[in-house]
């Protein structure tokens, strides 16, 4: 038995002797030589659980992806992290008096490198046609085009093949260094749309150079941003370093990034970061409270910022669900005003959040459909104009009004709807979360409102193909669903309720047909994209819409994206901010922390943040 | 008639020391009979091992058990949520104690309630499968291997099959019909047998070339025959272990099916969803007892299983049998 | 025995056939929104059919079948479409496969030198001390779902003897334990199949006559007792190998190995046709290959058994 044991030992060690003598693979940071003495390496390193599939900024739509990308490319604007623009790539622009023609100047003398750091080219305006020409190619498969094609003067005919002449489409470089976008119609908030990867510039040449190859690994790759991707190895590392040509290279503090790949990367960051061989790890709401009780542990963890993905309870005003389940009944109750305010009530968001954050439930609470410094105007924050402001500090919750309208919806639908009504509410199974969202919710509401008024069945539906079998086909009375901005302007969350969207077919609502034929929020969103010069008016305007969406209960808002708690020694506070782009997935201006921030810290800097924003932003 | 001396053998011998015997039917029989029977061996070899009996009447307890308890009184319901008093909110991950034996979950349920559901569900797909496997393992396995025609065909589909990826059958199959109880027992009897009806077959080709197959086959019996006669009974001990192998590992690839996405929808308890919930808390040292209650019923289960079919089939093997 | 490899390798192909063709069927069955993931939302219908017709998927069925079978011929195995887009196929395995491979042999080496001997040694000492202790290991390791006691491995073993805890290409320490425990299992199971075996065999007639002729029990049991049991072993080595390969999906998660055993998952639930179809190509290949592989080393064990089939040869 011992001779065994080392026979294996011998065999095992002499097999991974020749292995590991195999590769080359150059070790840490002090070989590569192009850090400058004086300053001392900023290594920030952590891990990540779901690997990139291409680095082809020009085709995906993932965050996970452009955030990597965001960090290799520059943009033609960039936000500071108050969220005010700044030039990048662009110094400067200007817009024709109809608002139709944006020119932007080009910063000069910006280098396009290859992975090796090797000066390839210069960055010039056509390069950003050449992205466009490319995107635009639906052979490209490319998942964004659809974002440019929605502004760009035929864009969408080029995408479609209508007209084959790309010299049409509203994007030309006038000289060297002048870029000129010329739009379908006049768009407020296009200069937001610039800091998202559909507007990137790609170098044409390279880009015929490595034909499909484009993007799938770090050599077939040019940079002009902060960082430049040292090692590519899917499923094990990747390493960026900073890009010593980079125009802005002052600002960039980080001078080498390792992203280590664990696909249980939610189980054991927590660890790997305790014994110290991570900087970063997300810190998940089943262990938050161990974290917080250990006193060393304590130091390290404090909370994230939400994101701008918006959560909400969709009402189905066309119901297409099974028979027995009755979908008679519930158009029937649905359309009465009175039951959805009921539902509006009776729904405890904070229950139902506490299967998500336990510790913190009112933090990613969301009383609107647009989340909270999304946008803002002269100071003060979209949520807090117009009506919508009536809603924005109210949680919706609330035991008397709910059992009140439960009454008075009792009493209208008596012998029209049959009690109780059946409230199908499907989940996706393939989340823990949320399938125990939905029993709480269950459970909570029939509570409240009684097993004589309401009965919410749930029911388990597989991932696949989740969405389009249940929300796209209306099949579902009350469900919970998300949406995320396009672009930085309150219209984009109009995107779910106008008419076309696939959520929950507001229009299909029995009365509030207008004289024009058209129901009452269609024409108060289509009066607010009317107003494309007053900005403040405009804001008002889709205010209001969504107002009258929260009013009348067509929705119930719930929730933000983001949140939870992490340890990690970097500033959230000092990263890019902005609504919408790539900007917050951008690591210039961060510094490394010497000790990882606490949830005093946290809040102490938000608070000056938020002041500092709002100096910022007047 | 003893102390009369015999001085010549001849003489010793008188008529009255014989009588003719009548012919008795029920005495020739018991000649020829033994009171041996395979089965009633079998059982008494397997009982005189103490630990697999005292596992047995637990396993029956364990299976009764779980079919009772939502019929006791003081039980709660497994899906169930909890309200604590003072907040008014869920009670959640509240520890175990005289109200909640086993403590609550994230979200307030009670984990007791919980654990014997799952048990119950387990057991079912367990049972199901393991039952499947064997009688259409066992059938497909001995003509496979003994019918020399059915060698290449069977083979063939078995290739097939086989090398079908599980997972596209499973994703079609939970596209196709909704994840639940069904669903998953149709997956793994769908996947499973293939498996058991190769080991039947391996084992088959080792020995049905020996000589009393041979000489069986020359004899003319027919083929049935020397497959439930001959050979069948040779293998009783080791398909013996390998079913009872097939619970515990129906389960275990029910945990598995979890893991990847597949398992059953949280709101039906299994063992397998309550260990990958749990598994998650491994990091949180006061909330461990979330994956170690359900873990330690998984374990024994599985423990009794395999030691009751290890000393099993043991006991099946005749020549144990004195 | 040449004529009969010949003749089973060539059924062997038409074998592989059928299941590519079956599984490339199968994955156009798959729903259409799983070609685009989280994304499905935020595209528009034209973009979507774009998209489509460029992955090939807008064209007849027996169309695809006939382009995928003209390019399998002519040895191209084509590019990733979700995974990696753009990439060959054969890259992404290349890279994976020395991984794969390597844990997978070595696995397969522990085990197999770690678990035929304990079996071999639990079958001699039955009932005795060795056979106590192999048996609460093996039961332990059934008994306990692998999910949990690698993450258990994995924290505290890496705690107590500092190595680190993610695999590192270039750190062989950080290789020892991943391997170690991805062969715990299959240990397991030799060590119970070997003791199972073996215990049948010392129990049979030639071995009492053995014993009864005063043969050294050494001899008995390596001469006889082993090498009989060991038949029915060796059909599943072949193909053992690959369940280790592919059934390594925990152990790589955890350890941020890069190999193959969850890709084929991976894939399939991302809808990667051509990748997909690429895998179950080469899995089934070893897997029947094994098999066939498997019924040769069964018989050169044991020569009484007899693959071919002739009609009134004995």
């Amino acid at each position: 038995m011992k001779k065994l044991l080392v026979l294996m030992l011998i065999l095992m060690l002499a097999l991974t002797g020749c292995w590991s003598g195999g590769t080359d693979q150059p070790t840490d940071g002090d070989e590569t030589g192009v850090e400058e003495p004086s300053s001392v390496p900023k290594e920030f390193t952590w891990t990540y659980s779901g690997e990139i599939t291409t680095l082809n900024y020009l085709v995906t739509a993932s965050t996970n992806e452009f955030g990597v990308a965001a960090n290799l490319v520059d943009s033609l604007i960039d936000y500071d992290r108050y969220g005010v623009v700044q030039p990048a790539l662009a110094t400067e622009w200007t817009t024709s008096d109809d608002g139709l023609v944006w020119t932007f100047k080009i910063r000069e003398g910006v280098k396009w490198v290859t992975h090796e750091g090797i000066e390839y080219a210069e960055v010039t305006a056509q390069d950003f046609v050449d992205a466009a020409e490319y995107l635009l190619d639906s052979t490209n498969e490319s998942k964004t085009a659809n974002i440019f094609y929605s502004v760009i003067k035929n864009a969408e005919e080029y995408y479609n093949g209508d007209i084959t002449d790309f010299s049409q489409v509203g994007v030309k470089a006038v000289d060297k260094h002048t870029l000129e976008y010329t739009l379908k119609q006049p768009t407020p908030y296009f200069l937001s749309m610039l800091n998202y990867v559909a507007f990137f510039p790609v170098n044409g040449q390279f880009l015929e150079e490595v034909g499909d190859r484009f993007g799938t690994d770090h050599k077939n790759f040019l940079y002009n941003g902060a960082f430049i991707m040292e090692i590519f190895e899917p499923q094990t590392r990747r390493i960026l370093v900073k890009n010593e040509n980079y125009w802005d290279k002052d600002n960039i503090f980080l001078t080498k990034i390792n992203y280590l790949y664990n696909k249980e990367s939610a189980t054991l960051a927590p660890e790997l970061f305790a014994r110290g061989e991570i900087d970063y790890a997300a810190i998940p709401s089943s262990i938050i409270d161990e974290w917080m009780k250990d006193s060393k542990k304590k130091e390290m963890v404090r909370p994230n910022r939400t994101s701008f993905y918006t959560y909400f309870y969709a009402l189905n005003f066309d119901p297409k669900f099974d028979e027995q389940y009755e979908p008679d009944n519930w158009k029937i109750a649905v359309n009465n005003k009175n039951f959805r305010k009921s539902l509006f009530h009776a729904l405890d968001r904070k229950a139902a959040m506490l299967t998500a954050e336990p510790y913190n439930p009112e933090q990613k609470l969301s009383n609107t459909i647009t989340p909270r410094n999304f946008v803002s105007i002269g100071g003060s924050d979209y949520t807090q104009i117009g009506k919508l402001n009536d809603f924005t500090t109210t949680d919706s919750f609330n035991k008397t009004k709910a059992v009140e309208y439960k009454e008075k919806a009792m009493e209208e639908l008596q012998g029209n709807a049959n009690f109780p009504v059946i409230v199908y509410m499907p989940y996706n199974s393939g989340s823990t979360e949320w399938a125990n969202r939905a029993q709480v919710i269950e459970q909570q509401m029939e509570n409240l409102l009684g097993k004589d008024y309401i009965d919410i069945v749930i029911a388990a539906k597989p991932p696949t193909n989740f969405l389009s079998e249940n929300r796209r086909n209306g099949n579902y009375a009350f469900l919970e669903a998300n949406w995320g901005p396009d672009y930085a302007d309150p219209e984009t969350y109009t995107g779910p309720f106008y008419p076309g969207g696939t959520y929950n077919f507001p229009e299909f609502v029995e009365g509030y047909t207008e004289a024009n034929g058209e129901k009452s929020y269609t024409n108060l969103v289509d009066t607010a994209k009317a107003e494309v010069l007053d900005i403040a008016k405009r804001y008002e305007l889709f205010a209001d819409a969504e107002a009258f969406l929260i009013e009348e209960a067509f929705v119930i808002p719930y929730a933000l994206g983001g949140g939870g708690y992490s340890a990690s020694r970097l500033n959230p506070f000092e990263s890019q901010y902005s609504p919408f782009g790539v900007s917050a997935e951008r690591f210039k201006g961060q510094h490394l922390l010497e000790k990882p921030m606490n949830t005093e810290q946290y809040h102490e800097e938000r608070e000056a943040w938020e002041k500092a924003r709002e100096k910022a932003l007047k | 008639m003893g102390s009369k001396a015999i001085s010549k053998l001849s003489d010793g011998i008188s008529q009255d020391l014989f009588e003719f015997a009548g012919y008795d039917e029920e005495e020739a029989k018991r000649a020829g009979y033994s009171n041996y029977s395979y089965w009633r061996s079998t059982w008494q070899v397997f009982i005189k091992n103490r630990v697999a009996l005292v596992l047995l009447i637990l396993m029956t307890t364990v299976l009764v058990f779980t079919l009772i308890q939502p019929y006791l009184p003081n039980q709660k319901l497994p899906t169930k949520i909890y309200i604590d008093e003072s907040t008014g909110m869920q009670l959640s991950n509240h520890k175990p104690d005289s109200e909640f034996w086993f403590g609550t979950n994230s979200i307030g349920q009670d984990i007791w309630a919980r654990i014997w559901s799952g048990t119950r569900t387990s057991l079912l797909i367990g049972l199901a499968v393991g039952f499947f496997e064997a009688l259409v393992g066992i059938t497909v396995g001995a003509m496979w291997g003994y019918i020399r025609p059915l060698d290449r065909p069977i083979t063939e589909v078995y290739n097939v099959i086989n090398n079908v990826p599980k997972t596209i059958i499973l994703i079609l199959l939970t596209y196709i019909m909704r994840p639940g109880l069904g669903t998953m027992i149709f997956a793994m009897c769908m996947t499973g047998w293939i498996n058991m009806a190769r080991f039947v077959r391996n084992l088959i080709i080792i020995i049905r070339d020996r000589e009393y197959n041979l000489a069986s086959k020359c004899l003319g019996t027919p083929t049935r025959r020397i497959i439930t006669k001959n050979l069948l009974p040779y293998l009783v001990s080791v398909i013996m272990l390998r079913m009872a192998l097939a619970i515990p590992l129906a389960i275990g690839y029910e945990v598995f099916l979890t893991y990847i996405g597949l398992g059953l929808p949280v709101s039906i308890p299994s063992l397998g969803n309550l260990i990958n919930e749990g598994r998650l808390l491994m990091m949180a040292p006061s909330l461990r007892y979330q994956l170690i209650f359900p873990a330690l019923v998984l374990s024994i289960i599985t423990i009794s299983f395999y030691v009751m079919g290890n000393v099993f089939s043991d006991a099946a093997d005749p020549r144990n049998h004195v | 025995m040449l004529k009969y490899s010949i003749k089973r390798l060539l059924q062997s192909l038409v074998t592989l056939f059928i299941i590519i063709t079956i599984v490339f069927l199968l994955m156009r069955l798959m729903p259409e929104e799983g070609y685009f993931g989280d994304e499905f939302d935020k595209l528009d219908v034209a973009q979507r059919e774009a998209i489509l017709a460029s992955m090939g998927l807008r064209d007849p069925i027996h169309i695809q079948l006939g382009n995928f079978y003209k390019d399998l011929f002519s040895g191209d195995l084509g590019t990733s479409i979700i995974y990696r887009p753009k990439v060959p196929i054969t890259e992404i395995i290349a890279d994976k496969l020395p991984y794969s491979l390597y844990f997978g042999l070595v696995a397969m080496g522990i085990s197999l030198l770690a678990g035929i001997p304990l079996g071999a040694l639990m079958a001699r000492s039955k009932n005795k001390l060795w056979d106590k202790l192999g048996t609460g290991y093996i039961v332990f390791i059934n008994a306990v779902p692998a999910a949990v006691y690698f993450l258990f491995l994995q924290l505290y073993v890496t705690d107590i003897f500092k190595l680190p805890i993610l695999f590192r290409p270039d750190k062989p320490v950080s290789w020892i334990l991943p391997a170690i425990s991805m062969a715990l299992g299959s240990t397991a199971h030799y060590a119970m199949w070997m003791r199972r075996y073996m215990v049948d065999e010392i129990n049979k007639d030639y071995v009492r006559l053995a014993r009864a002729k005063g043969l050294r029990n050494q001899t008995i049991m390596l001469k006889h007792v082993f090498r009989n049991a060991f038949v029915p072993m060796a059909q599943y080595l072949p193909t053992s190998l690959l369940f280790t390969i592919a059934g390594s999906i925990y152990i790589e998660s955890l350890y941020s190995i890069p190999g193959m055993g969850g890709l084929l998952v991976d894939v399939i639930q991302r809808q990667d046709n051509s990748l997909v179809q690429a895998l179950v190509l080469i899995f089934s290949s070893i897997g029947i290959f094994g098999l066939f592989l498997g019924d040769i080393l069964m018989a050169i064990f044991d020569p009484r058994i007899n693959l071919q089939k002739k009609e009134g040869a004995r």
